[in-house]
């Protein structure tokens, strides 16, 4: 006999302090996207050289 | 195998999906003071290797590499959360607290492990790719899902996990890895298990309650001092070859020998002192001693090789 099929749960509510927990963590998360873009651009640059910039379109 | 799935559960109290958990837990799974000790080490095996390499590349490569690092140690948290909740030690993690989901910490690992060994292949080569994800492979697996809960020379074995970056660190250098980077990993690998052995001495009753099988508690504390001092003796003679082999200074010679012979001294100290609160404290003073003699001989290295402060000795070996 099957089990009755698992529904699915509500999440939890979050209070002010918890959605400022979040906000921060989304903040951080940002800033580290942010950085990533500069690093790999800049990696792309050291590695390709200015020839990058001379390429047919 | 279904310990690995019942990890897998990401509702820990039954009704959260997420977790609250701020920038600084996710850091703090990364294992921030392993993070550091592996920057300085791979960082020295770069200074070390014969070669150059551009610094913008270096710094690229070096960041994928304490990535990496902190991937396996977030790994290796989502993995032992069941134990590091038994201990005094660990139960404040981030897991084990209820501050980050299991779940949230597997996938930050797991992503994290992918990115850094996707950016060193790119930035640097295959070779240091492929042993970086080896080095996350060994110690998130082989290291924790195996050796720690098996055998009490889980330490000696799992070592070789810390041992690899100035190995991958010349093999950003110059594509490849010699004698010089070996040499680097025959000393950490050396100095791992008198540093964590005499920690697992001070803890012996808090890995007793999680059942992990460190030599204390399997071999006793007897054993446990004559290993630590066999290793310092084994180590301190090894960690001053650089000096000898002429890719360490006379800066270099100097501290090799006067930190190994500390080294022994405490460990010497803490196998005739076997009772009370002055056998935790010659333990304890190993330990701490242990972090600072290996971040001291890499950052001598590294000084010495990049900083324009080697005074170079006769090449005696190699």
């Amino acid at each position: 006999m099957n089990e009755p099929r698992k529904q699915p749960v509500a999440p939890a509510a979050f209070s002010p302090e918890d959605m400022a927990r979040r906000r921060r963590r989304n903040v951080a998360l940002a800033l580290v996207l942010a950085g990533l873009v500069v690093f790999f651009f800049v990696v792309t640059l050291v590695k390709t050289g200015p020839a990058i910039m001379n390429r047919p379109l | 195998m279904s310990a690995v799935f019942d990890k897998l559960d990401p509702r820990t109290d039954g009704t959260a999906l997420t977790s609250t958990g701020e920038a600084r837990d996710f850091f703090t799974l990364l294992k921030p003071r392993v993070m550091s000790l592996v920057i300085v080490t791979a960082l020295a095996g770069m200074a070390t290797a014969p070669g150059t390499v551009h610094p913008v590349i270096g710094f690229a490569a070096l960041l994928a590499i304490a990535v990496g690092a902190g991937a396996s140690g977030c790994l290796n948290m989502w993995y032992d959360a069941d134990i590091d909740a038994l201990m005094v030690r660990t139960a404040k993690r981030p897991i084990p607290a209820g501050r980050i989901l299991p779940s949230e910490a597997l996938a930050f690992g797991l992503t994290l492990s992918i990115g850094a060994v996707l950016v060193l292949g790119l930035v640097a080569n295959l070779l240091a790719a492929g042993m970086l994800a080896f080095t996350i492979f060994f110690y998130a697996v082989v290291y924790s899902m195996w050796l720690k809960r098996w055998t009490p020379q889980n330490i000696v074995i799992g070592g070789a996990a810390g041992a690899f970056p100035p190995m991958i660190g010349e093999a950003v250098v110059t594509g490849g890895f010699g004698i010089r980077s070996l040499v680097l990993f025959a000393i950490i690998f050396l100095w791992t298990p008198p540093h964590f052995w005499a920690l697992a001495l001070v803890k012996s009753a808090d890995y007793a309650r999680a059942g992990i099988p460190m030599l204390p508690n399997v071999a006793g504390p007897a054993s446990t001092r004559r290993h630590i001092l066999a290793y310092s003796l084994v180590m301190a003679p090894v960690a001053v070859l650089p000096a000898l082999m002429g890719f360490g200074g006379l800066i270099y010679l100097v501290v090799s020998v006067v930190t190994g012979l500390a080294m022994i001294a405490l460990a010497v100290r803490v196998l005739r002192t076997t009772e009370g609160d002055a056998a935790h404290k010659a333990a304890y003073s190993l330990f701490g001693f242990s972090i600072l003699y290996l971040f001291l001989l890499f950052a001598v290295l590294l000084a010495e090789n990049s900083l324009g402060l080697m005074w170079a000795l006769p090449k005696v070996i190699g």
